[in-house]
This record gives structure tokens, C-alpha cells and sequence, in this order.
């Protein structure tokens, strides 16, 4: 157990590594660098001219001029070091603070998006395979195809929609207008609770459909096991023998791709936050990509991919828990 | 689906004969009469095709270019030709007409439907002179109105005719999803195709290469490279961009199923035999190797479409893609962003309706290819 | 005879895209209190679809036809009529496991990978038991050890993975067994395994049955294996049974031309000089079932006009023994 934890925890360190070199190169990206845009913000409109001296005065003393190596490491270890992420050109904040308290929303918001997934695509996609061929079985598979085709965030406007239209109301944001800038509070966390439902139900939309067709397919596999007649010779109740036997392992494969749906959910996020009005680490990139404040996108994607691979790592521990067969020694 | 079986063994001459027309057919025809049995695809591929043909002659089927505006219908609901009204009825579809008033407390002049004026629906209406994909002229529209203009699918803020618009977006949206696979296509083939060839390290460092990027969330990543664009390029600079983007993106899922096909043909004998005689690696690979699993990658081809597809869309919704004045679905669905927006405009939420069944004919195309080019599908 | 099972006129239809088959038709069979029975025939003849009916473990687009019968004498000496018992209901699940085991060709796949051996002997020795879990567990290591399993008590809570091919399909009879039942079908138990564990799994299976009084079901497509394990023997072919009786005289004198076939190509010690002649041909598809004798198209005595023509009756040699062939029923005739 020791060593399979050692190789997957090294493993997940490598990933992150090579994550970060991509993650700062799509920084480096945009034409133009950091000191372009922070001369041209701060001196537009003022009357004055900038020349290429004053702007490579600030990219001397900002240590922009150094070679890319160089400031790669500089940024990546004011990261591990010391949690700093850099200035937001936009905001003349460091980026934590313009990040603040969203990270923990943007997890807030996975854990109730994975919960509903799981909650639903679990029993729905068994209860499919077990009736299989029947009018519910092929319904859902219908709003499995939907599920691809329809992507989140049309999904939050055609939702956007009707609410407006059947209900007079704004379903949107994480929060009561008022409660945003709030300080935390059980009212506040109430208020974000019941306002995260259909965020989350928009996010984990694609996942759940993809999950319960696996789910459905794993278990019409596991249903015609020889394992499973075997059980059934033994006499073992029906319901029993679905749970222990087929039901058991068809939560397997669910278990090993997490990681694939958190990326999934995060893949979708900066958009849906958009429609939905979230104010958290998507909405926040997509205004920072947008605004070419890479400092800040740059933070963001490195944060979201790093739960990503985190949430791999625990996933693979879960399944070597789960599953007796991936044998721990490597 | 039941794969096709060969015929059980009988007695009539047409049985035989076909018969040895099953036993005789090529792979391909037997993969085509596969996929035909499957209605699903089949319909899928119906739709499909209408809107790729839709979207190549939008020149002829739109009565009105993409960026043309009717000042005097602006915002204005879809007109749907009719035969009767409270006048009566006749052969002749129609809609009615406009008539501009002034506001009684406004006056300010504003336009108004005039359900007394009846304008007839035409075919093959005389047009402002264009060119079918740019270069073969055309004076005629399918359909249009004479002296007045008909927005089947009404118009967006600026008076732009809704329904030419998501013709012209299906062409933009669709070319760009197929310039974008077959970009990845390329990648992945040389990426997997080195990596499932020569194996070993190279194939070690590939596989952890592709993994690695497969952890960055999509859309974040493909906004990432789609914000480095510079702001002055060109329409079509941007177009070119974003299927470089797209396919860039893409490759590592297709790599990585073309390499581990390619590990399984490898140890072929006669991909040895070929060796043995000392054949280059190149020649190997396209000579050999590639015939044999040529219809897996079709299907996973068609299979990653969608994707293409809806990243394009994700991506010009919100800004990072294609820019206005080019028009693909995402960027008519810009105009749909706001919740007022679409409460007075619902039409303007068209386009979604293209994507949606974009997406899923491509679906249904690829689980039926998958189904025709496995011949093994059908047994389980 | 004193029979336990006894199963009349069972017939089996499944419905398939290509249509409906008829794997099983009429056969007839019982099985003597503490005798074996096997059942032969090579792949595709029905053995399996047969004893899947007894155990009514068929998938849902097979139906039992409603004049078969399947009359088991449980161990409190009721009969039980099987094939009237409802799906799920409380008896049959008494019946499966605690009356009737079953152990299958491959024992990997018997077992579930996600649970130890132990865990699954103590879940069915305590549906049919009073025992308790501690009480379970030390019957579940006894059954262990009486089948030869060195070290029960770590074997127990190892995964069927982790046991050796002849050692797992010891502990998929011990798991067969614990609960008690006294009519035990074994599906082609040591197809899968290596010459020399075969020969020790039989000897295992035959003590067994000998100690704990039980009945058996054996099939296997080896008339060999047959003479070594079972009494009676019922052989099939494309679902019907074309002949049966005592093993020492079905093997001494066939009367069905597919018996002699079968009995021809088994290898023997005192007939090395001869070379091994398989039955010609091939067994057809379920769904290619001739007209007249099934077996008439790979057979080389065939009556042409009668055989591909007329189904053959059941002729009783013996109160005990029977086939169905039209040579037989000619020759009966000239002589009588």
C-alpha cells in the first residue's frame, strides 16, 4: 500500500510540474507582455505619451526582461514558497486577493456538482441496465444523447428562459442580490446552499449523462457474469444479489474517472458561469482571458488543473481500495 | 443492430446469387450495408447533409446576405408564410405586410404589421448578383418576397435576417469543425503513429505527454490559446486560427486510440514480413499498417465532430472565438447571452437548435460506423 | 430406481433476432437418490440450457414450455414441482444452493473478484442455515479443508484470484457445497483444468458425492471422464436425449450410431494402433435444426427417405435403457 501510494503521489507531483511549464506558456502567450499592458493601462487617457523606454523601464524593474526559464522559476516558486501568484494588472491587487474566497466557492460548487452525479447517475444508470429495453431505458438513453448534444450553458439559458417565463424568476448567481458582499455567515451559507442547486444540476448536466450510460453499460455487463448466475444458484434474493454482486462493480469504472469529470465540470464551468452570473474561478478566468490578465488566468488554470489531478490521485487510491484485482505493490 | 449474416444455405438461384454477392463484396460495401440498416445513422446522415448543403449554397437558399440589415424590421418576430388569414384563404402563401405609424406618445415613427397587406411568397425571386462559394454567380434567390422582405425566423437588433444568418453560420461552423479534425487528425497520426510504430521510450514519453494534457480542462485550454490571438487580425486570419486551435487541442484522445491500434497491427506477421524486407518505417506504416485500420479512424473521425464542433460554439459565445463581422452559431448566439435579450428575441436562439442537431446526427453517424465497421458490434 | 429429479418432456424455445429457437425438445430424464448422472454430448448439444432449466437460471428470452415437467424430491421428502415455481419465489431460492448446487466450467468467473472465498461460502451457507456468522465461517473452513484445500484458514480470506486453477475450482465446490444440498450439478467442472488436477478434481468430486450421500448431475462432452464418475449416462444431440442407461452397458454396447461415433474417438491404451476417428462433420446451429432424426445429416447408417423424414421414437431396451433411432425400431420389427 505504502509503495502504491509513494508512486502515485510522485506520479501526480510530475504531472503538476509539466502542467505548470504548459499552464505558463499559455501565459507567455498573448502578443505583447505584462509591461505593454500595465503601461498602457495606467497611462491611457492621461495625456501622456509612453515610449518604449518607459515601458522597458517597467519591465526591468518588474524583472520582465529576464529569459523565460528564469521567470518560470521565479513564478512557480513564489507559488510553492509563499503562495503568491503575482500582481493582477487589472485590479493593481496580487492575484489571492482577487481570487479571495472563490476557490473555496468554486469547490463548494464541484463537491455538490460530483454529489449530484453520483447521487442520480448511480441508481438511474443500474435501475437501466436492470430494465433494459424497457420505455424508461430508452428515455434515458434519449437524454443521454441530449446530454452531449446540448451543451451546459445552452442548458442554463433554455433554463434561464423558462423560469423567467413560467416563474417571474431570476435563477441565477450563487447569491440573494444583497448577500454577495456579505461577510460569511450560517445566514450567508444558507443562502449559498439553496442558490447552488441549479448551478450545480446545469454543471453536472453532460457529466451525468456520460456516467449513466457507463454505469448502465458496466452493469449489462456485469449482469450476464457467470459470477452473478453463480450467485443466483446459491439462492442469494434478488435485490441482494443486484447490490452485492453486479451493482458493486459497476460503481468501478464511476470511481475511476472522478478526475475525468471534475475535469469535465471545470471544462464547462467558465461558460456556464457566464450565463449563470457565478461569481467565482470560472467567471473569473473568462474575465481575465478576456482582459488578457494572464497573471490572473495563468492562477486559475494552474488551480483548477491541480484539483483535477489531485482528484485523479484520490480516485486511484479509491479504486485500489475498491477493487482487490489492481494489486498494491505497483 | 445484428451484423449481417451470410445467407443460410437454401436452394433458389437469388439466394445464391446473393450470396456470392455477400461473399464478393468489398470491405466497404460490406461496412455501407451495415450502416444502412441503421435508421438512426441513416437519418442522421439525412440531416447532415441537408445542412452541409444548406450551408455551401447559402448564397441561393438565404434570401438575404449575412451582414444585410432591414432597418425598418428590427428585432422583429418570425414570419410565418401562411394561406389563410382573417380575409380569407388562398394557394398562395403569404405574410402580411408593415406600415410605419408614429407612436401617439412617442412620436417617434415606428414600424407595425399591417395584417390588411398580403405579400405572396416567390420562388426563384430576381436578387442582388452573388457568388456561390465565391465564384459561380448567381442572380437568384430559392425564395424571397418582391418589394417587401420576409424573415421566416424574424431578425436580431440590427434588422439581419435570422434564418440567412444560421445558413451562413452552418457553413462557418461546420467547415471549421472539419478543417479543425483534420488538423488534430494530422497531429494525432504523426504524434500516435510514431508512438504505436516505434514504441518504447518514445512511445513512453508520448503517452505521459498526452495524458498530461488531456488533465487541463478543454475549454479552459482552448480559451487560453484563443485569448493569445491578436485583436487586429483579420476574419479570416481568426478563422484559420481557431481550426489550428481546435485541432491542436484535439489530438491527444485520437492519438492515443491510432497508437494502441497501431500496437495491436504491429505485431502482425505481415507487418514483419515487410520489415524483413527491409521496407522503410515510413512505407511500413502507410503501405501496411494504415489500410488495415482505415475505418477505425473514420469512425473516430466522425466521433470527435461534436466536439469541434461545440468548442467553436463554446468559444465565439463568449468572445475568445470568431468575431463579428463573421457569423458562425456561436457568434449568433452572442446576441442570445442576456436573459432580456432572449425574453424579447426568443428566435434568437435559432442557431442553438442547429448545433443541437449537428451535434447529435454526428453522434448517431459515429455509433452507427462504429456498429457497421465492427463486425463483431451486432453479436453482443 | 429411487429418483430425486425427475424431468419429463422438458422443452426449452428462446426468442432471437433470427427468430425463435428450440435448443431443448422433450427431453426426458431422472436422477437416482445417491447415483450420478451424466450427461454428454459435445458443445452446442443443449447440456447446459438443460440443467440452467433445472435450476430455472435461464435468461429472460428463454420460456420453459408449459407441458415440461420438473419434479424434485427435497430433502424433507416433498416433491417440488420446479417448473411451476414462481420467478423469485421463496422456495426456489431454497431449492437453488440449498438443495440443488452447481459448480461451472470456470471457476474464476464463478466467483466475484471483489469479495473473498469466505465471504461468499458464509452469505450462502447462512441463507440456508440457522448458523451464525462465526458458526459459518468455521463450517465454511471445515468444507475447505474436506476438500483438500492445505491452510483453510488463511485460504478463506483470499480473492479467487489468488488461488491456483486446480485450488479454485476445489474451493468453487466447496462453496457448492456448504450449504448442504443433496443434488449437486456440475457443469463441465474440470474442462478448464490441467490433466493431472482433472484426474484429482474427479477422485475429489466422486469421494464427495460417495461420503456425503449425494446425488450428481455431471455433464462433460467426454465419454471418458463419464465411465470413470457417473452410473447412468444420458447422451445428448442438438437437444434431444438419443440415448441412455447404465454407463457399463451404454459403453459396452451403443445402440445410437452418434454413441458409437463418440465412443470411437476417445483415445485408449489397447487400441493405439488405430487411429482416432471423429464424428464427421459438424454439430448445426440451434437454429439449423434438420427435419426428421437430427442427427441424420452427420450419420453414416442413415435410412435416406426415413431418417431425414420422421423424428424416432424412444425404443426401450430395458426398463432402464433407451435411444431413439429408426434402425433400432427396423430392427425391433424384422424380429418381432
Amino acid at each position: 500500500m505504502a509503495r502504491f501510494f509513494v508512486e502515485r503521489f510522485l506520479g501526480m507531483l510530475v504531472t503538476l510540474f509539466v502542467v505548470s511549464i504548459m499552464v505558463f506558456i499559455i501565459m507567455e502567450l498573448p502578443p505583447g507582455d505584462y509591461a505593454d499592458r500595465f503601461a498602457f493601462r495606467k497611462f491611457s487617457g492621461l495625456g501622456i505619451t509612453v515610449t518604449e523606454a518607459d515601458i522597458q523601464a517597467i519591465r526591468v524593474e518588474l524583472g520582465l526582461d529576464r529569459p523565460a526559464v528564469e521567470r518560470y522559476f521565479s513564478w512557480i516558486g513564489n507559488i510553492v514558497l509563499r503562495g503568491d501568484f503575482g500582481m493582477a494588472y487589472a485590479f493593481e491587487t496580487p492575484v489571492t486577493r482577487v481570487i479571495g474566497d472563490k476557490g473555496w466557492l468554486t469547490l463548494g460548487l464541484l463537491v455538490v456538482t460530483l454529489l449530484i452525479t453520483y447521487v442520480v447517475a448511480i441508481p438511474v444508470g443500474i435501475y437501466a441496465a436492470v430494465r433494459r429495453g424497457s420505455a424508461p431505458d430508452y428515455a434515458l438513453t434519449v437524454v443521454s444523447y441530449l446530454g452531449l448534444a446540448l451543451p451546459n450553458f445552452m442548458l442554463a439559458l433554455v433554463l434561464l428562459y423558462f423560469a423567467n417565463r413560467w416563474f417571474g424568476a431570476s435563477i441565477g448567481g450563487l447569491f440573494s442580490p444583497g448577500m454577495q458582499q456579505a461577510p460569511w455567515s450560517p445566514a450567508k451559507l444558507w443562502d449559498l446552499i439553496t442558490h447552488m442547486w441549479l448551478p450545480a444540476l446545469v454543471l453536472a448536466w453532460s457529466a451525468l449523462a456520460y456516467q449513466i450510460q457507463t454505469v448502465r453499460a458496466t452493469m449489462l455487463d456485469e449482469l450476464g457474469k457467470l459470477s452473478v448466475v453463480a450467485a443466483r444458484a446459491r439462492g442469494v434474493p434478488e435485490g441482494k444479489l443486484l447490490v452485492k454482486y453486479p451493482a458493486r462493480l459497476a460503481v468501478n469504472p464511476v470511481v475511476s474517472t472522478i478526475g475525468f469529470d471534475v475535469n469535465r465540470i471545470f471544462s464547462e464551468l467558465p461558460i456556464v458561469a457566464a450565463v449563470l452570473g457565478l461569481t467565482e474561478l470560472g467567471e473569473l478566468l473568462l474575465r481575465a482571458y478576456l482582459d488578457l490578465d494572464m497573471n490572473v488566468a495563468g492562477a486559475i488554470l494552474l488551480i483548477l488543473t491541480t484539483i483535477i489531478v489531485v482528484m485523479n490521485f484520490v480516485s486511484d487510491l479509491l479504486l485500489a481500495w475498491l477493487d482487490p484485482r489492481i494489486k498494491l505493490g505497483g | 443492430m445484428a451484423a449481417i449474416e451470410p445467407p443460410r444455405r437454401s436452394q433458389t438461384d437469388s439466394e445464391r446469387r446473393a450470396r456470392e454477392r455477400y461473399y464478393s463484396a468489398s470491405q466497404w460495401t460490406l461496412i455501407w450495408w451495415r450502416f444502412r440498416r441503421h435508421r438512426m445513422a441513416m437519418a442522421g446522415a439525412a440531416v447532415l447533409l441537408t445542412m452541409a448543403l444548406l450551408g455551401l449554397f447559402a448564397e441561393f437558399f438565404a434570401p438575404y446576405g449575412p451582414t444585410q440589415r432591414n432597418a425598418t424590421y428590427l428585432n422583429g418576430p418570425p414570419q410565418m408564410p401562411m394561406f389563410c388569414d382573417h380575409n380569407g384563404c388562398t394557394l398562395r402563401p403569404f405574410v402580411h405586410g408593415t406600415r410605419t405609424e408614429r407612436d401617439p406618445v412617442t412620436l417617434r415613427s415606428r414600424t407595425v404589421p399591417d395584417p390588411e397587406i398580403r405579400n405572396h411568397l416567390q420562388f426563384f425571386v430576381e436578387a442582388p448578383r452573388t457568388r456561390l462559394m465565391g465564384f459561380i454567380p448567381v442572380e437568384r434567390r430559392l425564395f424571397g418576397l418582391e418589394g417587401a422582405q420576409l424573415h421566416l425566423w424574424g431578425t436580431d437588433s440590427l434588422g439581419r435576417d435570422i434564418f440567412s444568418r444560421t445558413l451562413y453560420a452552418t457553413r462557418t461552423s461546420l467547415s471549421i469543425g472539419v478543417l479543425g479534425v483534420l488538423i488534430s487528425f494530422f497531429l494525432a497520426l504523426s504524434i500516435g503513429g510514431a508512438a504505436g510504430y516505434f514504441g518504447g521510450a518514445a512511445d513512453y514519453a508520448i503517452q505521459r505527454l498526452t495524458e498530461i494534457i488531456r488533465v487541463i480542462p478543454v475549454i479552459p485550454l482552448y480559451m487560453g490559446l484563443a485569448a493569445a490571438m491578436p485583436r487586429e487580425w483579420s476574419t479570416t486570419q481568426v478563422y484559420f486560427a481557431m481550426t489550428l486551435i481546435l485541432g491542436a487541442v484535439g489530438w491527444p484522445t485520437l492519438a492515443r486510440r491510432i497508437r494502441s491500434q497501431l500496437l495491436s497491427i504491429r505485431s502482425e506477421d505481415y507487418v514483419t514480413a515487410a520489415r524483413l524486407s527491409g521496407a522503410r518505417s515510413s512505407r511500413i506504416i502507410a503501405q501496411h499498417m494504415l489500410p488495415s485500420f482505415t475505418s477505425f479512424i473514420i469512425v473516430d473521425l466522425v466521433i470527435s465532430f461534436p466536439y469541434m464542433i461545440l468548442a467553436e460554439t463554446a468559444l465565439s459565445f463568449v468572445g475568445l472565438g470568431l468575431r463579428p463581422p463573421a457569423v458562425s452559431w456561436g457568434v449568433m448566439l452572442q446576441d442570445a447571452q442576456s436573459i432580456r435579450a432572449i425574453e424579447q428575441a426568443p428566435w434568437l436562439f435559432i442557431p442553438a437548435g442547429f448545433v443541437v442537431v449537428a451535434v447529435l446526427a454526428f453522434t448517431v453517424i459515429g455509433d452507427g460506423l462504429r456498429d457497421a465497421a465492427d463486425p463483431y458490434a451486432g453479436a453482443r | 430406481m429411487d429418483p430425486i429429479l425427475q424431468v419429463e418432456d422438458l422443452t426449452v424455445a428462446f426468442r432471437t433476432e433470427e427468430g425463435p429457437i428450440t435448443p431443448i425438445q422433450g427431453v426426458n430424464f431422472a436422477v437416482g437418490r445417491g447415483r450420478t448422472l451424466g450427461l454428454v454430448g459435445e458443445s452446442g448439444s443443449g447440456k447446459s440450457v438443460t440443467t440452467k432449466a433445472l435450476m430455472r437460471l435461464l435468461p429472460g428470452n428463454a420460456r420453459i414450455d408449459p407441458q415440461s415437467q420438473i419434479r424434485y424430491r427435497a430433502k424433507s421428502g416433498e416433491w417440488v414441482d420446479i417448473h411451476r415455481l414462481r420467478d423469485g419465489a421463496r422456495k426456489l431460492r431454497q431449492i437453488r444452493g440449498g438443495e440443488i448446487g452447481m459448480i461451472f466450467q470456470e471457476p474464476m468467473a464463478s466467483f466475484s473478484p471483489v469479495y473473498t472465498v469466505g465471504n461468499q461460502m458464509v452469505e450462502s451457507i447462512r441463507l440456508h442455515t440457522s448458523l451464525n456468522r462465526r458458526e459459518a465461517r468455521a463450517l465454511a473452513i471445515e468444507m475447505l479443508a474436506k476438500v483438500g484445500l492445505s491452510n483453510p484458514g488463511q485460504r478463506i480470506d483470499q480473492y479467487a484470484h489468488e488461488l491456483s486453477g486446480g485450488m479454485r475450482q476445489r474451493a468453487m465446490i466447496a462453496l457448492a457445497l456448504s450449504a448442504g444440498p443433496a443434488l449437486l450439478i456440475a457443469d463441465e467442472p474440470t474442462t478448464a483444468l490441467d490433466v493431472t488436477i482433472q484426474a484429482q478434481v474427479l477422485d475429489l468430486m466422486r469421494d464427495l458425492q460417495r461420503d456425503l450421500g449425494m446425488s450428481m448431475i455431471f455433464i462433460t462432452h467426454d465419454l471418458g471422464v463419464i465411465a470413470q464418475i457417473a452410473q447412468d449416462v444420458a447422451v445428448m444431440y442438438l437437444g434431444t436425449i438419443v440415448e441412455k442407461g447404465p454407463v457399463r452397458e451404454v459403453l459396452k454396447a451403443p445402440q445410437h450410431p452418434y454413441t458409437r461415433g463418440l465412443l470411437r474417438a476417445i483415445p485408449s491404451l489397447d487400441r493405439l494402433t488405430h487411429r482416432l476417428s471423429p464424428v464427421p462433420g459438424d454439430i448445426p446451429g440451434p437454429s439449423e435444426r434438420p427435419p426428421g432424426c437430427p442427427f441424420h445429416t452427420r450419420c453414416t447408417e442413415a435410412i435416406a427417405g426415413v431418417c431425414d423424414r420422421l423424428e424416432p421414437a424412444e425404443t426401450m431396451l430395458a426398463p432402464d435403457r433407451s435411444a431413439r433411432c429408426h434402425l433400432l425400431q427396423t430392427a425391433g420389427r424384422a424380429t418381432a
